[in-house]
């Protein structure tokens, strides 16, 4: 799922500097991407929002 | 002040993209190719951050600082610290140098993602501050010759980069893992896996690292003996029932007998401390503790005589305090420490107790051993940590001295393969001839250990007890102190 994040990003950075124009698509792969990445952190850390520590 | 124009701030944002991806972005895959080192799933998310705050920058040089960006960047920012803390929060209290992958400059690549959030952070505040109001245009601005480099600078070190996540992670749905093997070029040594997806991911504040609280765990416990994880256990007789007839403010949390003096000491819920007269009759000292000043202490749980006048106390989090008679008190220092007070009372000291197998653990119980002169604590086993552990502190320092987990001993049984000693919940215990008699809530159960050969030596049922909180020993008699203030006695199990 990394590498395909990695593809979105990519494909949103081609976009923004060779299709100008085609900027509302390009911010549409860098939310979907921040969101991937968010949901990949918590599937990594297992659904707890703080570890093993003292708040 | 001179503001900043917005061909200036695209010359220097170009840097700044390049600097970000040429540092921290480009050195990952460095560490990667020249020294094998992969990242978790975790670490994945804060490089991936980091890429995206680069490529927001690549955005606001392509079409303008408009005001989603600036949101996405600070969002980005805000996530990435979170990110940063929650990863390092995992490895942060460890042991010198402990960690996760190879250090940088003596920090870990984890550590350094926060710094690197923080300081993209405050990088946008500062241009903010000086830039120039600009006008939002719909059409991109023209690249110029740093931009393009910043553009194809971006491209060849996310391409590397997710060449590097197809190796290590593999291609859709596969994902990154949280112990990643190092890189290799070779198919053969690829691991592409989503193990991350075996255990149950609903989000919660603490997920699977919740404990619930030991008092809840206690008052919920079943009293039943017959009930309990040991099999076919004796039955100590009840020999009779007395109570404590001094005035207590609030239920009993923990209980104990000077075994030289026959005083008492009593602890209650509220932080009151009682030092009580050989009757029981009759409050010899009382104070009410400070529970926030320096320690946090919530709330008592279990006291101990520690020989000549010191008394000792324990909070469920395995903080403590000690205390001592003292008509000389110094009323204006013990303000600090005491709610209330008779004014014949000074505190020595109160700090915390540090544990290694029982970490993570309540306590429910505090005793002496005069002759290693050690405090013991039994642990609180919950969902996450199935363990009963006998924890041993030196008096001198309160520092761990010894551990030891409760095994099961030849002649006892489990009353089935699924049943564990874990099940008890230790609320009292007291030592006597070396041994250590704990009283469990759970199943109310006494276990008696041999402190010297650390093994669990026999458990007797104890029926009709109703929330045990304490265990005195009364030359041969046991009390066991329950929270409406009423105690057993039983005989006490030969040696």
């Amino acid at each position: 799922m990394e590498f395909l994040n990695f593809l979105l990003i990519l494909w949103a950075a081609w976009l923004v500097w060779r299709r100008p124009e085609r900027e509302r698509l390009a911010f549409q792969l860098l939310v979907i991407s921040c969101l991937l990445t968010a949901l990949l952190f918590f599937v990594g850390a297992r659904g707890s929002i703080v570890p093993g520590v003292n708040l | 002040m001179s503001a900043l124009t917005e061909a200036r701030l695209r010359a220097i944002l170009a840097w700044v993209v390049i600097v970000l991806v040429g540092g921290p972005i480009a050195g990952a895959v460095l560490l990667g190719a020249v020294h094998g080192d992969s990242p978790c799933i975790l670490c994945w998310g804060q490089r991936t951050s980091m890429v995206l705050i680069a490529l927001v920058g690549l955005f606001v040089l392509r079409h303008g600082p408009r005001p989603r960006y600036l949101g996405m960047v600070v969002l980005l920012g805000v996530f990435g610290q979170y990110m940063a803390l929650r990863h390092s929060g995992l490895h942060l209290a460890r042991d010198i140098g402990q960690g996760f992958s190879a250090p940088i400059l003596g920090a870990h690549t984890y550590s350094w993602s926060w710094f690197v959030h923080v300081t993209v952070l405050a990088v946008v505040g500062v241009l903010l501050l000086f830039l120039r109001e600009v006008a939002a245009t719909g059409a991109g601005r023209e690249p110029k010759r740093v931009d393009r480099f910043a553009f194809a600078f971006f491209l060849v070190v996310v391409g590397a980069n997710a060449l590097q996540a197809f190796i290590s992670t593999g291609p859709p749905p596969f994902m990154g893992q949280s112990d990643p093997v190092r890189l290799s070029l070779n198919p053969r040594h690829w691991v592409w896996s989503m193990e991350e997806l075996t255990s149950p991911a609903r989000i919660s504040l603490r997920g699977s690292w919740t404990v619930p609280r030991p008092e809840v765990t206690a008052a919920a416990a079943d009293p039943d003996p017959a009930h309990g994880p040991l099999a076919n256990l004796p039955a100590l007789a009840v020999t009779g029932w007395e109570r404590i007839d001094a005035p207590l403010e609030g239920a009993l949390r923990g209980f104990t007998r000077d075994s030289a003096t026959g005083r008492y000491l009593a602890v209650t819920e509220g932080y009151g401390v009682y030092l009580l007269d050989s009757t029981r009759s009759r409050v010899l000292h009382r104070v009410v503790l400070d529970q926030g000043f320096s320690i946090d202490l919530a709330p008592l749980t279990g006291a101990a005589f520690l020989g000549g006048d010191t008394l000792a106390f324990v909070s469920t989090n395995k903080s403590w305090v000690l205390l001592r008679p003292d008509p000389a008190a110094d009323a204006g220092e013990m303000w600090r420490r005491f709610r209330k007070t008779d004014g014949g009372v000074t505190e020595l000291g109160r700090g915390r107790f540090a544990t290694v197998r029982a970490r993570q653990q309540y306590v429910l119980s505090l005793a002496f051993d005069p002759a290693a002169q050690e405090l013991i604590t039994v642990s609180v086993p919950s969902p996450r940590h199935r363990r009963l552990v006998v924890s041993r502190f030196a008096r001198a320092d309160r520092m761990l001295a010894s551990e030891f987990p409760l095994r099961l001993p030849e002649g006892l049984a489990l009353a089935g393969p699924e049943r564990l000693l874990a099940e008890y919940v230790v609320t009292g215990a007291a030592v006597a001839d070396g041994r250590l008699y704990a009283i469990s809530a759970a199943y109310s159960t006494l276990l008696v250990v041999d402190l010297r050969d650390r093994a669990l030596r026999a458990a007797y049922a104890v029926p009709g007890l109703r929330r045990p909180v304490g265990v005195a020993v009364r030359g041969s008699q046991l009390l066991i102190a329950q929270a409406d203030g009423r105690i057993v006695t039983l005989g006490r199990p030969a040696p």
